[in-house]
């Protein structure tokens, strides 16, 4: 397929999962905020959220060092100017959907576009903060939609391979990420481990990431945290474990780079996968560093998006073109 | 524009307010569904644009872009078998005569030198491309997608008002239009032989397949848009997925040893067919205009070396070009030794020193139009204009007669529309869409009927306000004796 195509499906796919994603981030924590706790100020409830999201700066630019619920809520999810916010993600979502268009079914390009449409219009309010979780549940609904009308309908060819890999790149990093700064903000406090507040923290970390109940399932011994890094990281069966979308990402790699030329992304994907290998269980990454271990995992992953660009995206640079022309002569 | 209106023939009424033979089983299905279920069925039709994204995108009103459902009208019009008959003869035998003239002019310009057309006309037009002189492009042909604009006068002649050979777009709008009938208003339908348009893609890829020059068995085609904030990026995206076939911008394409390759994820892919969107002037910036992001560097070189087939042909846009457009009657005369089957409206040249000066006293009748421009831009509407605006127009066109032409005003045709609840008569048009494939000259059976929404209004471009209706041509033995 056109490369150009191929980026704009990666994107799409990619944005659509950064909206829902970053949607039911929101709402597990605005749940959450409900019942009353005196460590937790409105900042702490929400500083988290713009780290894990890589918005912080953005909304200090915006609106200075407090941070107040209302104006954090406004920032992630509608404001315009806000390139991360919900609306935002899903603009760019579309805008990639109207350009491949021609290569996605039907079913999909209404899906999104009327999505989008609703959106750009529900969200020129500002939202009320008594409606916003009930708001973030309905996009995460659409964007599920979306992805059932993909399986549903779209062609098995190098385009869904492509979806595919956005998906699954766009979930690893999320996944690292809500760890990564979900932890920070567990750990430091010894005292408080295997209190009320350390069990609804944890529980609200899994269920951002809708496995609180299969961790349950799995794990009847109460909210552990080695336990429940291992199965953030490395279960095979939690299709929003970091390895489970690393090797989404490589097995559709594996079959897009049949009959193509280059590998860099392999490489930088099987790099990924021996960092995910190379340390022993949970609790050893957590004695030698969590942090460390995730930013691993962060690195790895923008490396693969920086081999598919060279792979498949930007292959015809200047140089590259005659000796690509030899190629497929 | 007082006045206008009743000169103006009814498409769907006799003169006592009768509708029309044809019109009579749609009238009667109109009047029992009542106020409530057509209204209904518009706002049916504007979501179902909408969430399709049947639109186009106004940018002006903010970076983001407003998306603008174009104006679709429920009441469909219809054309009889015997009036499509003449249309068609008529369209067939224009597209012909317009090739045979482009060939002319880029190869031995006998037309010329026999002075039925004046050569510094076309040797002055802008549209002109001295750089294709002496190419030959497969089976001769250069304009193998038109939209001719037909208008029906106030005797009730269908006469030719435009011809579009460059990139003349609405065919999408044709069978979307049709595809929303259809499904909201399928009873419609019921007693009429309405022919199908929907197969408008498959002659089109056809068409453009067999002027592969690998054949037609290994032919890749592409559609190439100038990308998605052109106003009629629906429709490139559209007959790209209808006809299965890639949308590439010009940095998709890139041209090594005259020949064209396609950007993919798995290398370079050969091109032989190009269906460009793209105006001559930005398609090569190595041999039009040098700053063009939107085209492909070499292009033209391949298909001079036979690589590559480009539809339109480059240079097309010398036959539309509106001081050409006068001549036309004696260019079917010329090549094919006919009378033309469809008449133009009349026209005055402001090169010839009376008809000039005739204009300039008639003012207040004339359309004034502008030689280079399309969509309705630039033009001053007589009836409709102050003296300081007509004053500002004689100017010009004393400044620069090559530039203009004038033609009295014609009442178009007038048909039954359902606005804002009422059924209102609005002034209509049609753009029928021709293909002149390998083997023969296709006329789709239907077009796009554009609407001149605004009361009293004439104008009925898109970008100018107008809207559209399904057009329906009756297959023969239906409707024969109106």
């Amino acid at each position: 397929m056109l490369s150009r195509m191929a980026e704009s499906i990666y994107w799409m796919s990619r944005y659509l999962e950064r909206a829902a994603n970053t949607a039911r981030l929101v709402e597990i924590n605005l749940l959450h905020m409900i019942e009353a706790e005196d460590a937790l100020t409105e900042e702490n409830q929400w500083r988290p959220l713009l780290a894990i999201t890589g918005m912080e700066q953005g909304y200090q630019e915006r609106y200075g060092d407090a941070i107040t619920a209302g104006k954090a809520l406004h920032f992630m999810v509608q404001d315009a100017a806000n390139p991360g916010s919900i609306r935002q993600a899903l603009r760019m979502a579309r805008e990639n959907a109207r350009i491949v268009r021609d290569r996605i079914s039907k079913e999909m390009w209404e899906t999104i576009n009327e999505f989008w449409l609703t959106t750009q219009s529900n969200l020129t309010p500002t939202l009320r903060s008594d409606q916003a979780a009930e708001y973030c549940a309905t996009m995460r609904r659409e964007g599920a939609r979306f992805h059932g009308h993909t399986i549903g309908t779209m062609m098995r060819g190098d385009a869904y391979l492509f979806y595919l890999i956005g998906t699954f790149v766009e979930r690893a990093d999320m996944t690292a990420r809500i760890l990564d700064v979900k932890y920070h903000t567990l750990l430091p406090k010894g005292a408080a481990v295997g209190s009320a507040l350390d069990y609804y923290q944890w529980a609200a970390l899994l269920k951002s990431l809708s496995g609180f109940e299969a961790y349950r399932r799995l794990h009847q011994g109460g909210m552990n945290p080695a336990e429940i890094v291992g199965f953030v990281i490395f279960s095979e069966q939690f299709p929003r474990s970091i390895r489970f979308g690393a090797e989404g990402v490589g097995k559709a790699l594996a079959k897009v780079q049949k009959g193509a030329g280059r590998g860099k992304s392999l490489v930088a994907m099987q790099a990924l996968q021996d960092h995910l290998e190379s340390h022993g269980g949970p609790e050893q990454i957590i004695n030698e560093g969590l942090h460390e271990f995730l930013q691993g995992c962060l690195g790895r992953i923008n490396d693969v998006n920086l081999a598919l660009a060279h792979d498949y995206f930007d292959m015809f640079g200047n140089d590259d073109l005659a000796a690509v022309a030899e190629q497929t002569q | 524009m007082q006045g206008l209106g009743s000169r103006a023939v009814h498409e769907y009424f006799k003169d006592d307010f009768e509708p029309r033979e044809h019109y009579r089983p749609l009238w009667e299905h109109i009047r029992q569904m009542g106020q409530s279920t057509l209204m209904r069925k518009v706002q049916e039709a504007h979501l179902a644009m909408l969430a399709e994204g049947v639109t186009f995108t106004v940018y002006n009103q903010g970076e983001e872009g407003i998306e603008r459902v174009f104006p679709f009208d429920l009441i469909p019009r219809i054309i009889t078998a015997a009036e499509w008959a003449t249309l068609e003869a008529g369209l067939k035998q224009r597209i012909k005569a317009l090739n045979l003239f482009l060939h002319d002019l880029y190869h031995d310009q006998n037309i010329l030198r026999d002075g039925v057309v004046p050569a510094e006309l076309i040797l002055n037009g802008k549209d002109f491309r001295p750089e294709i002189m002496g190419i030959d492009p497969p089976g001769g042909i250069y304009t193998h997608i038109s939209g001719i604009d037909i208008i029906r006068d106030d005797n009730g002649k269908f006469l030719v008002l435009e011809d579009n050979l460059r990139t003349p777009s609405g065919v999408s709008y044709m069978i979307e239009n049709r595809m929303i009938m259809r499904r909201i208003l399928p009873a419609f339908f019921e007693q009429y032989r309405v022919r199908r348009v929907d197969h408008y893609p498959a002659l089109l890829l056809q068409a453009l397949r067999h002027l592969s020059p690998r054949g037609a068995g290994a032919a890749e085609v592409v559609v190439l848009t100038p990308g998605i904030y052109n106003s009629a990026y629906f429709e490139h995206t559209f007959l790209a997925k209808e006809m299965g076939v890639e949308l590439a911008e010009g940095r998709d394409l890139v041209v090594k040893d005259n020949v064209v390759y396609l950007k993919t994820t798995r290398g370079l892919k050969r091109v032989d067919v190009v269906y460009r969107r793209v105006d001559d002037d930005f398609l090569d910036p190595l041999c039009f205009r040098p700053d063009s992001a939107l085209g492909v560097a070499g292009i033209i070189n391949a298909w001079r070396a036979g690589n590559v087939a480009l539809v339109n042909a480059p240079g097309t846009g010398i036959a539309d070009d509106k001081a050409v457009y006068p001549f036309v009657p004696e260019i079917i005369q010329y090549y094919l030794g006919e009378k033309p089957i469809l008449e133009n409206v009349p026209t005055y040249k402001m090169t010839n020193v009376e008809e000039r000066a005739y204009t300039l006293d008639h003012m207040a009748e004339m359309v004034v139009k502008p030689v280079s421009e399309s969509g309705g831009y630039g033009m001053l509407m007589g009836p409709a204009s102050t003296p300081a605006q007509r004053a500002e127009f004689a100017a010009k066109v004393q400044s620069d007669p090559r530039n203009f032409i004038a033609q009295p005003v014609v009442p178009l045709s007038r048909h039954v529309c359902y606005l804002d609840g009422e059924l209102e008569s609005r002034h209509i048009d049609l753009r029928p869409f021709i293909i002149y494939g390998g083997d023969d000259i296709h006329v789709v059976p239907g077009g796009l009927t554009r609407v001149a929404l605004t009361k009293g209004s004439l104008v009925v471009n898109s970008s100018q306000g107008g809207g559209s209706k399904d057009t329906w041509v009756l297959a023969n033995g239906e409707g024969a004796s109106c």
